[in-house]
């Protein structure tokens, strides 16, 4: 697939086109979109203010990242109204490269979920208007797959939520070694797993901008203190590519049809000089619920901050600060942040913080040592990305939290991990697209962004 | 009745900016909410940094306190629900304090250290209309937030309210000299207690500002639980608050629903590794113990007094220092500062620091006494006009149009002369009646109205009529 | 080995207590299908149960990292804190009383 972002940037360059009739082009694109599909929860083009690597490149940027005089809320009624004081450092970089801000697209609330549900809008899938996005970077996903346009996105994933809506909307996420792009200006979900990538149409697109936001930042303390790299020089074919396929990414629940096609690609790669071996990553199953006990007991802690006094949704003061704070709570988050914020106090409450969230933690140690081991003597692991082809409206409705958690079970574990992935598009299961996964090892971004090259390019 | 107390001290560190953030820590006279940033009002998306020096100053305190540092250390979120608190969780220490098993020794005392860990501190709020149990809304101003605390945690050994002060009193002295803590701060200092007669419950006594609050709430909870196990009635376990105003303590809370701070690893933050290279590269200056030392060698003064002088707090020994450099009857020094100049700064409520007290000034008081100018006695007068006002002793002498001796001579005549008047006392005090003596002491004293030093006087007259 | 019988459930008191901490008003709705859904999670979550962590270290971040830290120094910030709020008088932010 051509890269239009890369095409664009040469066009607008050599002065072939006009920036100002672009922007006012997609303009009227983006309300169509939006009005159809809803993948925005708030629209903003502003003019680029600098020239650069970006340069009149438009950019959506997912609602969870802070934006300076543009209203972010993460999806949470909690936060409507909220307007940043300050640019996130990946929205300040982007910036500085001259890209155009197009607005802030839908997530689930706070990102506890795969679906984008939140408190405002609920993007439709771009192949199928009644089946759902994935989430939670649910609009990136949703309006990358419908831009006719240059466009990429600035997602974020904590458990899967770039990965799985890539798959869902048949486009390319990457997400990045934890600490790889600054969390700052991110409103935090579960700070220590949250990771903020970006999803394009081709792995170009989402190396370019990875490339832009990625590099070490003062502001946050877990930032990596590595060497900048520019990603799309890793855009080339690569045909020494050692793979490991783990057995339990191709376990029971997965769909049938899903394996076949992540087999063929396997072997794609295979046709053009990988080689491929089945391996066992015994630490899968523990995977899951340690990551949605430490993501909880975080979230708990993350918002507790919304209470109805500094920022976000208030009422007038009434009562004691006991009896105000329930008050705005109950009025302010969605059911499923209030699940876990009971379930992340609970799991780091006196008594029980030992079994649930420090086992949970020490298990996130065996979670790490088992890829470590892989990657070893592997350069990527290929698997699935999500277990299901995107489900439908009515049928997500019906399922219970745990059953929903359950869609996390193949992004769970590399999540956990903070390793890179690259969930990009390898077929269809009733006209609905597949995703193929690529992990490789903390900082191998490059492994995985040549792997996924050599096979999109070979499609 | 056994009372066993054991305290929580918070002290601010005297570091420029805040413990997590860029924010400065100097907040006294800023308008509210002036020195605030996104991170210290925890507004979405920003994240804490810790500042270096003020692990650099918590090392120093944890060894100047004798306690073992921990070589790992994190900080955990600690949460809880309060206006003062702009994430409703505080970053704090929890299962690896900063240090631990340290002890401080008072009177002959060791009072044992649990542990010492950083925070940081919550806002400032205003009750208004009304105090804390019957304000309609509260006014908070984060400028505090932020600023880095160091906790030390003691175990329960004080056993009175003055151990207890003088703990506080030589902690802060000790601090003070590692140049990490102002104690001429507000708020600058506070002290959570936990008391209990042998064998009750305990009750805990939160946010108590300044030393002399500390035992005024201690002194009234000590009574307050005597008086109820008098009438047969029970100490219960609840959390009390300090009415500075009124002198006493009053329930805040019924311990029945019992806070859970649901401790968390801080996920925005990194491990610290606190090596013993880092450790020793940090100065330590002369602590109070060893400076009590050095004045007893170097100046010959009593070692009561020296310590005295040191650990009620650094400025005080500062100045005797400093006096030094400029009179060298150091003894002399020692004792009118340990006496006469405390106990005027205390009357006055002030500390040496915010009173007008200069050496020059001083040590012009002194020498008026040596010199025989002022008496002993009027040199205590005079001192009361001084202190509050830092006016010169010589100025004072001369407003008040005070006599004063001007030397021997001038006395001796005055003896003289009562000599030759009483001559029946004289005759008597040669007969050795010792009474006589002071019967001319008096009449020494009227004519020279009370301007000599009757010790001088007594002197006098016994070699005169010899 | 930790105790697990007392583990992994979860009945109304307890459900009543944990809300009180989180200061999240529940109504008996809300409470009656958390108690049921909760209950299912945990049975899920139950599972981490049968790996042996007595000699694994927690992780805290999925990479070891170690004494970021920053310089005493003091940079200020130009904007107005009180832009988002209703509650605010003179300069100061309004909150609830305390008791
Ligand atoms: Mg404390
Ligand atoms: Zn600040």
């Amino acid at each position: 697939m051509k890269s239009l972002v890369k095409e664009h940037i040469e066009k607008i360059k050599s002065g072939k086109i006009s920036l100002d009739e672009f922007i006012s082009e997609i303009k009227k694109k983006i309300e169509k979109i939006q009005s159809e599909y809803s993948p925005f929860i708030t629209i903003k083009i502003e003019n680029p203010e600098k020239k650069g690597k970006l340069y009149g490149i438009p950019i959506s940027v997912k609602d969870n990242i802070c934006t300076q005089g543009i209203q972010s809320t993460a999806g949470s009624k909690i936060l409507e109204g909220y307007v940043p004081p300050f640019d996130a450092t990946c929205v300040k970089k982007v910036k500085g490269q001259g890209s155009v801000i197009i607005g802030k697209t839908a997530q689930d609330e706070f990102g506890f979920g795969s679906f984008s549900v939140n408190s405002f809008v609920i993007p439709k899938n771009p192949w199928d208007k009644t089946r759902v996005c994935g989430g939670s970077s649910g609009g990136a996903a949703c309006l990358t797959a419908l831009a006719d346009f240059p466009h990429i996105a600035m997602a974020e994933s904590t458990g899967g939520s770039i990965s799985c809506p890539a798959a869902f909307c048949g486009v390319v996420g990457i997400t990045p070694t934890y600490g790889r792009v600054s969390r700052f200006g991110l409103i935090d979900y579960a700070n220590s797993l949250d990771k903020i990538g970006t999803i394009g149409k081709t792995v170009y697109d989402t190396a370019l901008l990875l490339s832009v936001i990625s590099g070490y930042d003062t502001l946050d303390s877990t930032s990596l203190e590595v060497r900048d790299e520019d990603f799309t020089k890793y855009c080339e074919e690569n045909s020494k590519i050692k793979i490991a396929v783990p057995k339990e990414y191709f376990g029971e629940g997965v769909d049938p049809k899903i394996k076949d096609l992540v087999w063929k690609a396997i072997k794609k790669l295979e046709s053009l000089g990988a080689k491929y071996q089945e391996v066992s990553l015994s630490q899968t199953t523990y995977a899951l619920p340690s990551y949605y006990l430490i993501a909880m007991a975080e979230a708990s802690t993350n918002l507790a901050k919304f209470c109805g006094m500094r920022y976000g949704f208030h009422s007038e003061l009434k009562g004691n600060f006991e009896e105000y704070f329930s008050q705005i709570r109950k009025l302010g988050f969605g059911e499923e942040a209030k699940r876990r914020i009971i379930l992340g106090t609970y799991a780091r409450m006196a008594g029980f913080r030992d079994a649930y969230y420090l086992k949970a933690l020490k298990v996130r140690s065996l979670v790490i040592q088992d890829f470590r081991r892989i990657f070893k003597k592997f350069d990527v692991i290929a698997a699935p990305t999500m277990p299901v082809i995107a489900p439908r409206f009515d049928e997500v409705k019906k399922l219970e939290p745990i059953e929903a958690y359950m869609m996390d079970v193949l992004t769970a574990a590399p999540n956990l991990a903070g390793i890179p992935m690259i969930s990009l598009p390898c077929g269809f299961v009733k006209s609905l697209p597949v995703g193929l996964h690529l992990m490789a090892d903390h900082l191998q971004e490059k492994k995985i962004i040549q792997a996924a090259h050599t096979f999109e390019v070979n499609e | 009745m056994k009372v066993l107390i054991g305290i929580e001290i918070h002290v601010h560190l005297l570091t420029k900016a805040k413990l997590f953030c860029s924010c400065s820590t100097d907040y006294e006279g800023k308008e509210p909410n002036n020195l605030v940033c996104p991170i210290c009002l925890g507004f979405p998306g920003s994240k804490p940094k810790v500042n270096k020096k003020a692990i650099d100053f918590g090392i120093l305190a944890a060894k100047a306190l004798n306690c073992k540092i921990n070589p790992e250390i994190f900080f955990s979120r600690k949460s809880y629900f309060y206006p003062d608190m702009p994430k409703n969780f505080q970053i704090s220490q929890y299962e690896i304090p900063l240090a631990v098993g340290g002890y401080l020794e008072i009177l002959g005392k060791k009072i044992r250290i649990r542990r010492i860990h950083l925070e940081e501190d919550p806002a400032r709020l205003v009750h208004v209309g009304g105090d804390i149990t019957s304000a309609t809304h509260v006014l908070a101003d984060y400028n505090r937030a932020g600023i880095p605390l160091l906790e030390i945690v003691t175990e329960p050994d004080f056993t009175s309210t003055k151990e207890v002060r003088e703990f506080l009193s030589k902690l802060s002295s000790i601090l003070e000299h590692l140049e990490i803590f102002d104690p001429s701060k507000e708020a600058g200092l506070r002290v959570d207690a936990n008391i209990s007669l042998e064998g009750g419950e305990r009750a805990e006594i939160k946010n108590i500002t300044g030393f002399a609050n500390v035992e005024k709430a201690l002194n009234y909870e000590i009574i307050r639980q005597k008086n109820l196990r008098r009438i047969g009635k029970k100490v219960e376990r609840e959390t009390r608050h300090f009415d500075a105003e009124t002198r006493s303590t009053h329930t805040l809370r019924k311990k029945e629903f019992e806070e859970d701070y649901g401790y968390i690893f801080e996920p925005d933050l990194t491990k610290i590794e606190i090596s013993q290279s880092w450790i020793k590269s940090l100065k330590m200056p002369e602590l109070p113990d060893k400076r009590v030392e050095r004045f007893v060698k170097q100046y010959k003064i009593p070692k009561q007094q020296a310590s005295v002088i040191v650990y009620i707090d650094k400025a005080l020994a500062d100045f005797f220092e400093d006096c030094s450099k400029i009179y060298k009857n150091y003894k002399q020094l020692a004792k009118w500062i340990v006496t006469d100049l405390l106990k005027c700064l205390n009357w006055n409520k002030i500390t040496i620091r915010e009173s007008r007290v200069k050496p020059k000034s001083f040590v012009e008081l002194l020498k008026l006494i040596d010199k025989g100018k002022i008496t002993e006695r009027l040199a205590k007068e005079i001192i009361k006009e001084y202190v509050p006002t830092g006016k010169s002793p010589e100025q004072i002498v001369k407003e008040k149009k005070l006599v004063t001796i001007k030397g021997k001579k001038e006395l001796e005549k005055v003896v003289l002369a009562v000599i030759k008047e009483n001559k029946k006392a004289v005759d008597d005090l040669k007969a050795g009646r010792k009474k006589a003596l002071e019967f001319l002491v008096g009449h020494v004293l009227k004519k020279t109205r009370k301007t000599a030093d009757p010790k001088v006087v007594r002197e006098l007259i016994e070699k005169l009529t010899k | 080995m930790v105790e697990t019988s007392k583990y992994w459930k979860i009945d109304k008191e307890l459900l009543e207590h944990v809300s009180k901490i989180a200061r999240l008003e529940l109504s008996d709705e809300e409470k009656e299908k958390f108690i049921k859904q909760l209950e299912d999670i945990l049975k899920t979550f139950k599972k981490i149960d049968e790996v042996d962590t007595s000699k694994v270290k927690p992780s805290f971040h999925a990479l070891e990292l170690k004494n970021v830290m920053r310089e005493d120094e003091v940079k200020t910030w130009k904007w107005n804190p009180l832009a988002n709020t209703k509650h605010k008088e003179k300069k100061y932010f309004k909150g609830p009383r305390i008791v």
